[in-house]
């Protein structure tokens, strides 16, 4: 009984078991459907700004007089407006009247059939002034290289002295993100990794592979499988996702650090994996028919929503004591740590508490998980106490 | 050769195993034999290292069974598991692959296993869209896939068709005469008699009687049946105990050339023999005793 096989055949039957659950899992008809259409889903909310943006329509603006050469440059660089020019005011204003343009400047007036509103108005007002001021200059003899220099100006730095700096909109919505795909992807592969350990326990089969693997093999096994299941369904939601926003110009609007947040976000999910993973499988070796899994799931899918909750909370108020000590306990610190680093600026000892905290429940968890895995999955009946699994012999 | 020694087993307060010892020598079919709660399945699961046992040892070819040895066994559990969403051919192989082979001697050995099983054509479907009798057949597969060095075997005949029982019961000579020993156990004594070498039978967790099918019934009390066409009753005439069992008589405890002489002078004599005890009657006399 104590002769120990080989390094590379433990890991060989580690590997075997997480090939088998891609294989059966995640190549499955139902894991490859709902990923297309994930996928198609997310590739639609991505260019949902391309395609929103795209059915604002320009504003038709009709120019006549001195300055219209000038000011049709301005707007041009402006964006958003559709230039009409006139050869006289007159025609400018028959233009508006036949509503072949929605306003009119010409000779140092605003025509409209009523009124523009005050975006526009300040815009026009904006192009009509620089186009003044560089007809003006040119009047006066300087050239448009020297023009070009004395209207440059550089945009205001924005300075803000709180220390909500970081909490835009963008760093806020990064945030919600972060913990919307945590949670998900923690509550999909822990309630397959119990229904895992279920069906091979009520269909016997436990008793066939127990001859040939160790429990550890088979409980680490599931949970590296769905883990590369779930990262790999991950990575291409991910991919459609920044794919799409490159194409149609979103990108760019991104804030820095979004890519070093995702990146730190996946080394947080691993832990977390093994941490919700391996307490899946144990406690879904309590049971013997899969109509009873729920109930010994309630505390873990329980505790999973508390930590995306605390996260939603977080993204509200992150410099508060409660977001500071939901995001260092764990199992809530795995989804609320990486939302709060996304917002706001996390002191260095309180990342590293969080982790160290994290591994060691990660590492507790494991030897919780295995050893009830190890002790109740060849039990058969009615459902087993905690207590009654931890008291019996493995 | 492989050899229970001396198993302890207690679930409570309950005792399954009280000193089972058991062997089986290479080439040699074992049939394993005891009333439900006997203590055969708990035998069968310690032996394939799925339980533990209180004390006692599993040896094989003279040294303590390892994991490595023990995963050259074939084993199929009473209380039969496949996995139903898996495809059946690729089920077989990886039970192969899981037994130390290599991803291409396991599908070449799972090929071979279905096309001997009449299973080729399902190879592609989910096990749980077999009928019930072929999910049996994919178990006896999965057993045997990489081509086991021992055979250990819970209930391989319950559930089977006839045709499926002459499969297995094959399948069974061929791996012993390929020098595997086996050791089965079932409730069909008719199988027991016809495929095993030797029997043991246990009972509230011990071994009440082992050795080869003919120890065992040259063991058992002899009856002699003689049958003698004669008018005559020679109930009183025939030496030692003297019983009729229909037209015949059964006598014990006499000298049977002089019991052949009596007979003779009476009538013709149409059969004069040794009863010859089943082993349903062996294992019914021994739980009994």
């Amino acid at each position: 009984m104590s002769n120990q096989s080989s390094e590379t055949s433990r890991m060989r039957g580690l590997m075997l078991v997480a090939g088998r659950e891609i294989r059966v899992r995640g190549l499955s008809k139902s894991n490859i459907i709902s990923l297309l259409i994930t996928v198609v889903i997310v590739g639609v909310l991505a260019a949902l700004p391309m395609i929103l943006g795209g059915d604002d329509p320009d504003d038709k603006v009709g120019l006549a007089g001195a300055d219209a050469a000038a000011m049709q440059a301005q707007l041009d660089a402006m964006g958003g407006f559709e230039v009409t020019l006139y050869d006289s005011a007159d025609e400018a204003e028959q233009a508006v009247e036949d509503e072949e343009v929605d306003s009119a400047v010409a000779d140092g007036a605003l025509i409209s059939r009523d009124g523009v509103g005050t975006t526009i108005q300040t815009q026009l007002e904006a192009a009509w002034q620089a186009a003044t001021i560089q007809t003006n200059l040119s009047d006066a003899g300087l050239t448009d290289a020297q023009i070009g220099e004395a209207l440059a100006a550089e945009p205001l730095e924005v300075v803000t002295l709180e220390d909500s700096a970081n909490d835009s909109v963008t760093s806020y919505f990064t945030g919600l993100v972060i913990s919307i795909i945590m949670f998900m992807m923690l509550m999909t592969p822990v309630q397959y990794i119990a229904m895992g350990v279920v069906e091979e326990k009520s269909s016997r089969i436990v008793e066939i592979l127990l001859t040939s693997l160790k429990p550890w093999q088979l409980l680490g096994g599931k949970v590296i499988g769905l883990g590369v299941i779930s990262l790999v369904n991950l990575v291409a939601m991910v991919a459609v996702g920044l794919g799409v926003s490159a194409a149609t110009g979103v990108l760019g609007d991104l804030p820095e650090g979004t890519a070093s947040a995702a990146l730190s976000t996946i080394g947080w999910y691993l832990i977390a994996l093994v941490l919700f993973g391996t307490l899946a499988g144990g406690v879904g070796s309590l049971v013997s028919r899969q109509e009873e899994s729920g109930s010994v799931l309630t505390p873990l899918i329980m505790s999973l929503t508390l930590s995306y909750l605390g996260a939603i909370f977080m993204l509200n108020a992150p410099t508060s004591t409660v977001a500071q000590v939901l995001s260092i306990v764990p199992p809530f610190s795995a989804i609320t740590m990486p939302t709060r680093m996304a917002i706001t600026t996390v002191p260095a000892w309180e990342i590293a508490l969080s982790i160290g905290l994290l591994v060691v429940a990660a590492a507790g968890a494991l030897a919780l998980g295995a050893q009830l895995y190890k002790r109740s999955v060849l039990y058969t009946g009615s459902r087993l106490k905690l207590a009654d699994a931890l008291r019996r012999a493995a | 050769m492989l050899e229970i020694k001396d198993l302890q087993k207690r679930f409570g307060d309950t005792v399954a195993l009280d000193g089972v010892s058991l062997s089986a020598a290479p080439g040699e079919v074992v049939g394993f034999v005891g009333a439900n709660g006997a203590g055969k399945t708990t035998t069968m699961r310690i032996a394939m290292g799925v339980l533990a046992a209180d004390s006692g040892q599993i040896v094989y070819n003279g040294a303590p069974l390892g994991v490595e040895q023990r995963r050259r066994f074939g084993y199929m559990p009473s209380e039969r598991g496949l996995y139903p969403k898996m495809k059946t051919g690729e089920q077989v192989a990886y039970f192969g692959e899981l037994h130390g082979m290599s991803k291409a001697e396991a599908r070449r050995s799972a090929a071979e296993l279905l096309e001997q099983l009449d299973l080729t054509h399902r190879a592609g479907d989910f096990v749980q869209d077999l009928s019930l009798g072929n999910q049996q057949r994919v178990q006896l597969a999965v057993s045997l896939v990489h081509d086991p060095e021992v055979l250990i075997l819970d209930e391989p005949f319950s559930g089977l068709d006839p045709i499926a029982v002459d499969v297995m019961g094959t399948a069974l000579r061929d791996r012993a005469a390929a020098g595997a020993p086996v050791i089965f156990s079932s409730h069909q004594l008719d199988l027991i008699e016809r495929l095993c070498d030797s029997v043991a039978i246990i009972g509230k967790g011990s071994i009440i009687a082992a050795g080869t099918v003919e120890e065992l019934k040259a063991k058992e009390v002899k009856q002699l049946r003689v049958r003698v066409d004669s008018g005559e009753d020679l109930t009183g005439r025939l030496p030692g105990s003297v019983v009729r069992d229909g037209g015949d008589y059964l006598v014990e405890g006499a000298d049977d050339q002089e019991v052949l002489r009596i007979a003779a002078a009476a009538g013709r004599v149409s059969h004069f023999a040794y009863d010859q005890p089943t082993i349903a009657e062996i294992f019914r006399e021994a739980v009994t005793r």
